[in-house]
This record gives C-alpha cells, structure tokens and sequence, in this order.
C-alpha cells in the first residue's frame, strides 16, 4: 500500500517511549523491598546479618515456584487456588508410592515399592491430572476458575488426608528419597534453590520473550479479541494450568525428599500465600498485567515482614493481622503509583 | 398544562470529535404516537439517550410538561415521567409478572414487601392492555411480545407521561406486531404520548401520528404523517442531498473468483449465496438486525452455519477464528473496544497480535522485527501518536481504529472482512480509513465491507448487496446512475421495485 507519510508520525519520531508499567511497577515493588529491608536493619536486632538475607530467599523457594504458575494464570485473567494442595497431594503420593510393601502391620507403613524415578514420574503425572481438570472445567465449560481451583484444592488436600489417614506416612522409604530434597549444591544452598532460580529463568524468558507469553497477555487483556485475532485461548489456558499444576507436583516432591514424609497437611494455607504474592508483585487481578520478577519481588517482600514481625517478638497471632496490612498498603502503593504515570 | 408534553430546544450533544446531536428543536403534542426515523448515526439514539438519562446534553433545554427536565438515569427519567421500552427487554426472568411490575416500587415495611392495593391497580393497568397474561405466572415462560406488554403496562402505571419505545418489532412476529400496535393506540386514551423509533418505514404510516426525520445529528423535519404521501418522501428527507465524493467503481473484473459463498443458512441468515473477486470491494447494506454481523461473523468462523464457503479454491470447514486467519481472512469486528484491540497493552504489543509468525522464530520473539513492524504500521497508517508504548485506551477512536486496521493488515490477509469499520469515529479518520481500502483493493486484496451507513457504502465499494431480515434482497453495482431512494426503500422492507444488476 502506497501512503503518503504525513508530518504527524515521521518514522524517526516515534519512540520506544519509557519502559513499560510492568517494568515502572516492578521496579517501584523492588524498591519497596530495599526500604523494608532498610528499616528492619534498623529496628529488627541482626536483621542486616547476611545469612539472614540468604535464609529468606531460601525459606520462600517454594512460595516462587507455585507463584510462577499462579502469576502466569492471573495474566489470563484466572485464579489457581489449588496449588497448596497439589503440593501436599504430590508429597503423599509419592511416598506412598515409593514405601516398601507388605512389611508392616502398620498401614502407614506399606506402600507400592516402586522404584524411586518411577513414583517421582507417576506423582507428577497425577499432579498435572489436578491441572487438567481445572482447564477442563475452566478452559472448556467455562466455570469461574475461583470455584474450580478451590474445588481441586480440596480435593487434591482430601486424597492427601486418605492416603496418610489424616496424618503422615515417613516410614520403610528407601535411602534416595531424602537426597533430592536434602543435597546441597554450593556451600548452604540447595538443590531446591536451584531449581527456583531454573524456573524463575525459564519463566522470565517465556514471559517476555515468546509468543506463547505473548499470547498470555493478550488472552487476559481482551479474551473476546484474543480469539478474533486467532489465539486458541482453551488450548493456551489448559497448558498453564498444566504447568502451574506441574510446577506444584515438583515442589511436592522436593518438600518429601527434604522432610522424608508426606504429611497432608503440608504448606497449608500457602494457596492464598502464592496469590499475595503475585498481587504485591503488581499482577492485576484482572488479568492483562504482571510480572514473574514482580512475583519474586512480592515473595521477598512476604519473607521480610514475615521474619521481621518474628524478630521483633510479635507474638504469632498477629503476623497474620500485619501480613495483611503489608499487602494492602502495597497494592494501594501501586495503585496510587499507575494512576499518577501518565503515558 | 399546553398541548405539547415535550419541548427540546436547541439541544447539542458533543463526542470527542463527532457532533451528534446538532442544534434540535422539536416539539411532541400530549397523546399522540410520535415517530421518529433517520438512518444509522442520525442521533436519534442519542437523542433518546438524553431523555432516560444515560448520556448528559452538552447544551440546549428540555421542557417536560413545561418544566425544565433532566434526568440522571433511566430511573430517575421514569420517575420524572419519561419511560423506556428497550429493545433489551429490561425484566428479570426469575420473578413473576406481578413482582416485575412492582419491582423497584414496591411497597414496604421495615423492608417486607406489603400487598397493597397498588399491586392490583398495576395488574388492572396489565388486565385492560392485554387479559392473557397471568400476573402470577413467571416472566421466564413469556414470549418477548408479551415482556414488552409487561414493560409498557408497568411504564404505564408508574404514571408515565411519555413512553418512548427502541425498535420494539424488531424481534417479534407478524401477529404479535399487530397486537403490540392495537396496545400502543390504546395508550393514547391512557394519556400517555408514546415516542416511537423504528427503521421499518411502514409502521409508521400504520400507527403514528406525527414523524420526526434526522440526519447528520440534525432535525430535518416533522410532519403529521396524514401529511406525508408515501415512503419515498420519507426517505428522500432521510438521505437528503448528500454529496458524494466522486467515487468511480472499477470496471469489469476479470473472472478471478477468490470467496464463494453458497446457500448459507442458520438462525440469523437465510439462504446467503455470493461470489467475491479478487481486489474487488463489495459492501453489504442493511439496517440494525439485517444480519450483517451475523454473516460476517459465519465466514469468520465463530458463528456455524450450514452451506458451503469456497476460498481460493478451497473449502473452509473451520469453525474458529484461528483458522480463518490461516486460510487468510480477516476481521475489522464491529466493536472495537470488546473484539478488536487490547486497550490495556501498547500499540506496538497490539499491531502483531493476528501474525506473530511474521516477528517470531520457532516461538521466540524477534524484538527488533517487533519494533520495526510497529514503526512501520504507525507510519504507514498515520496514527497519531509520539510512541509506540502509548496505551490503545489512550488513543483517539479513530487512531483506535486504525490500529485494528494495523492488526489486520498485519495479517497479510488476502480477504478483509471489515464490520462496520468507521462506527464512530470523525470525518476525518473516516476519510483516512476510505483510503486505506482503496489502497488495499489496488494491491490485490478483497474487502467485504459490512455498513449501515450507505455514505460509506456508496463511497467504497464496487457491487453492495443489500440485506433485510437475514437475507440478500438484491444485488446493485455502484455507479452514478444508483438509486439511493430505492437502497432505502429495500432495506426498510420494501419489495425490490425492479432488478437493476
């Protein structure tokens, strides 16, 4: 097409303009963190100490992992509240799978007496089950994927809860089934670390630099558009509830090995956890926005306030209360931060 | 009290870049049935939007009953006397005919619903309009006929001095269309003026008794319509002496058929058969509900359908969007804002959403291709913006649209199916639009354009179908010697008076 190229919009004109709101809110979360971590130094006894620094990545190496997921999910405009469960479901179930058989009166004590690699495959396959039948629900019949996701939660938390009658199953497992969990790579860091920052990786890469997270925003920004422009939003979302679901069954096999059991009641609560966390990472509960980095940011900024409160001595009941008045302090933070950019 | 319940003067109603409403003056005499017609765009629906209170004026008054009036929303607007019919029936399905005609008015103690005689005297109101309907019956088993009686009787009985009623036959039958008119001339002895919108010229001479005609945002002119001969005065004051850019249709195509539509039927289209020539422009003209969106929704691939669309040769059997884009069809949807763009991301991350082969490789992204297509786009379409990272809601409607345009050319398509493509946007954009499909048409590609606007029809395209009711009624090349007065005529319901292909 010939056009005449008008005074308005020269070529040379157009900028690439500043960085993007994704960019501007995670950078103004990350600096939120550097502020919190400045006034625990000051107020919070050996905060500054580096180790300290070290364990609160350490300790939220999971809380990232599922977040991974559950952020890539809420860009869609979807929740996923199943995680927590998946997790402990996965744990269970490849313990279950891993224990010897028929050598114990006890029926906690006897399993399948699978090989270990076998059980470990067999208990993710049974996570990404979870997933497929959140995407079948969600994707595909179109039911409100809060309903389904906490419906899969207590369904996943409930085979956990029959598999270990309510309580733990640790017993008869074979001596390679605490290594994965338990082996440290470089001096005090884990393997487990390794694979967050693997993941966090991978993430970062799909997010900004494929189609596929490409098309993972439009779907969040416009789903009605999304398919008029030729995304295949039921196949795209079905994958992510895939992964989110599998991202889950590795943390759960990573938190056996670590504890050498699979107890039901394994990170409850750590559904709403991995929520925050992107919520303070600037993801839109809406859909269309958001960030894997902003995610982490929003893991960190958790640990620190969580740690903090236990510094101080605040007694445990109220960290639930402060944790609380964090997040909203945050999201209104961010809000207030878009409204005044103007682009 | 005077003999008109309704006085507008000099009313304007301003949009960023468009004037809708044009300095209106008009008056509406107390119990009569006051029709008012002007083709798509003429402000009529903005003008109604002002009296139930969904938009505010820019400037001008209204008198209801000689009393300055202004309305907030539409229940504010019922309250004050002015009562709606929309062609979205406004019941609620769930509750019974006697507790939707209450509702919102009901009579209560302590918040407990109270029966009282109010209740009986709104059935009453039902009973005298139409005795079948049974008040303890749920709204749910109800044809759209009768949820419109239930609708007016409560308009009715909230004491209504004006009803106005938004293309109320549109969605229902032959008979019932009938008993609707029988109600709407009883209303007159109710004291109820009734403000009647309808495209299908007919009715008109059958219930109204005067007829307000728009164009352009403008009153062009009321008439008692004993005073009106027959449609065709009608129609010429609704299209005016429009000028018409001289544009000259493309002579003979060669036989080069790209798109062959054959037999198309569903629930919104009948019997749709056409062929398209490649780098020809052909519109579809119809008014509201004639199935435009529906067929241009069928070859898209997200309404079914049965028959046969033939594509280069080929067969399409898909049924999703996806596909069509890889057989090489597009689409410019009918909204803009809900199908069309992703308002929160930037131009550059919506200019290649519909071919991101085109900046990627094996799923990866090639940034810099990415920004060299968005420059490209914004220059090659002139939308006006100092960066490609400004978010789409923060542009114009009509840069909004062009970045649709962008979207889809973008797309490489080799077919164009654009749906109302200039819906709103300024005289200026339009033009710019216009040129970008002449343009397109010189490079090869078909377009399908799908307007109830004949201006934009007239002004673009080679051959136009005219639709009514889900059909093609006939099919006229473009050319100086076309006969807008007939256009109108067949698209309001007329029969064709000859075929002139």
């Amino acid at each position: 097409m010939r056009i005449r190229i008008g005074a308005k919009t020269e070529s040379n004109k157009i900028s690439r303009g500043r960085i993007s709101n994704e960019s501007f809110i995670t950078l103004s979360m990350f600096a939120v963190l550097i502020v919190l971590i400045g006034l625990a130094s000051i107020f919070v006894p050996n905060f500054y100490l580096l180790q300290n620094i070290i364990n609160l990545v350490t300790n939220s190496w999971y809380l990232i992992v599922i977040g991974i997921g559950v952020t890539f999910i809420l860009v869609t405009g979807n929740f996923e509240m199943s995680v927590s469960g998946v997790v402990a479901m996965t744990g269970v179930l490849c313990v279950y799978f891993c224990q010897a058989s028929n050598v114990s009166p006890s029926p906690l004590a006897n399993g399948l007496g699978l090989p270990y690699g076998v059980a470990v495959i067999l208990s993710l396959l049974c996570a990404m089950l979870i997933g497929a039948i959140n995407a079948f629900f969600v994707a595909k019949l179109k039911i409100a994927s809060i309903v389904v996701t906490l419906g899969t939660l207590s369904i996943s938390r409930g085979i956990a809860q029959i598999v270990t009658q309510g309580a733990q199953r640790n017993t008869s497992l074979p001596d390679i089934f605490g290594v994965v969990g338990n082996i440290f790579i470089i001096g005090s860091v884990k393997f487990s670390i390794f694979i967050m920052i693997f993941f966090i990786i991978v993430a970062v890469i799909i997010e900004k630099k494929t189609v596929f997270g490409r098309r993972t925003y439009l779907i969040g920004a416009n789903i009605q558009a999304a398919k008029l422009s030729g995304v295949k939003v039921v196949q795209h979302v079905t994958v992510l509830y895939l992964i989110s679901s599998f991202l889950a069954g590795v943390v759960g096999i990573l938190l056996a090995s670590e504890y050498i059991s699979g107890t039901s009641n394994r990170i409850m609560g750590a559904e709403f956890d991995a929520l925050v966390i992107a919520l303070l990472g600037g993801t839109a509960i809406s859909g269309g926005f958001g960030s894997v980095i902003g995610t982490v940011i929003g893991a960190l900024i958790l640990a620190v306030v969580a740690s903090s409160s236990t510094g101080l001595l605040l007694r445990p009941e109220w960290q639930f209360i402060l944790k609380s008045v964090i997040v909203f302090m945050a999201i209104m933070a961010q809000r207030f931060a878009i409204d005044r950019r103007k682009l | 009290m005077n003999d008109y319940v309704l006085e507008i003067k000099n009313l304007i109603k301003d949009f960023p870049g468009v004037r809708a409403v044009n300095d209106v003056s008009l008056v509406i005499k107390r119990n009569t049935v006051h029709c008012i017609v002007g083709e798509n765009g003429a402000g009529k629906s903005t003008l109604i939007k002002i009296l139930t209170g969904a938009l505010d004026k820019t400037s001008g008054t209204i008198l209801l009953n000689g009393k300055e009036y202004s309305a907030r929303n539409t229940r504010d607007a019922r309250l004050k006397g002015i009562s709606t019919v929309f062609q979205e029936l406004n019941v609620v399905d769930q509750l019974t005919v006697e507790e939707n005609l209450t509702l919102g008015s009901e009579d209560t103690f302590l918040g407990f619903l109270r029966k009282t005689d109010k209740i009986k005297r709104v059935i009453n109101v039902l009973k005298s309009l139409e005795p079948s309907i049974n008040p303890k019956q749920l709204v749910s088993r109800l044809s759209v006929a009768q949820k419109q009686i239930v609708e007016i009787a409560k308009a009715v009985a909230a004491g209504s001095d004006i009803i106005i009623m938004d293309e109320p036959t549109a969605a229902i039958s032959e008979c019932e269309i009938e008993r609707l008119f029988k109600i709407i001339k009883s209303l007159k002895d109710k004291k109820v003026t009734v403000i009647y919108i309808s495209h299908r010229l007919d009715e008109i001479f059958e219930i109204g008794d005067y007829v307000t005609v728009m164009r352009d945002g403008r009153h062009v002119g009321t008439k008692p319509v004993s005073d009106v001969k027959n449609r065709l005065e009608l129609i010429k004051m609704m299209i005016g002496k429009t000028i018409f850019e001289s544009y000259v249709p493309k002579e003979s195509m060669k036989e080069d058929v790209l798109l062959e539509v054959k037999n198309l039927n569903n629930d919104k289209l009948s019997d749709i058969s056409f062929e398209v020539q490649k780098g020809e422009v052909v519109g579809f003209y119809g008014l509201l509900g004639a199935g435009k969106t529906e067929l241009a929704s069928a070859l898209f691939g997200t309404d079914r359908y049965r028959g046969e669309i033939i594509f280069s040769g080929k067969k399409l059997l898909y049924n999703s969007p996806d596909k069509a884009i890889e057989a090489g069809i597009a689409l410019v949807p009918e909204e803009r804002r809900t199908q069309g763009l992703f308002t929160i991301l930037t131009i550059r991350s919506n200019i290649p959403v519909m071919n991101m082969s085109k900046i990627s490789r094996s799923g990866f992204i090639n940034t810099s291709k990415e920004l060299k297509a968005a420059k490209e786009y914004i220059v090659k379409l002139k939308i006006a913006t100092n960066t490609m990272e400004k978010q789409v809601s923060k542009l114009s409607g009509g840069n909004q649209q062009k970045v649709v345009f962008a979207k889809c050319l973008f797309a490489d398509a080799d077919l164009l199916i654009l749906d109302e493509p200039t819906r709103g946007i300024d005289v200026g954009a339009k033009s710019e639009i216009y040129n970008i499909i002449r343009g397109l048409s010189k490079e090869g590609k078909s377009i399908l354009i799908f307007s109830s606007e004949l201006y934009e029809i007239l002004n673009n395209c080679d051959r136009i179908f005219l639709m009514c009711d889900g059909r093609i009624k006939t099919e006229i090349k473009n050319g100086p010697a076309i006969n807008m007065e007939e256009i109108i005529h067949i698209v309001t319901g007329g029969e064709a008076i000859c075929e002139s292909v």
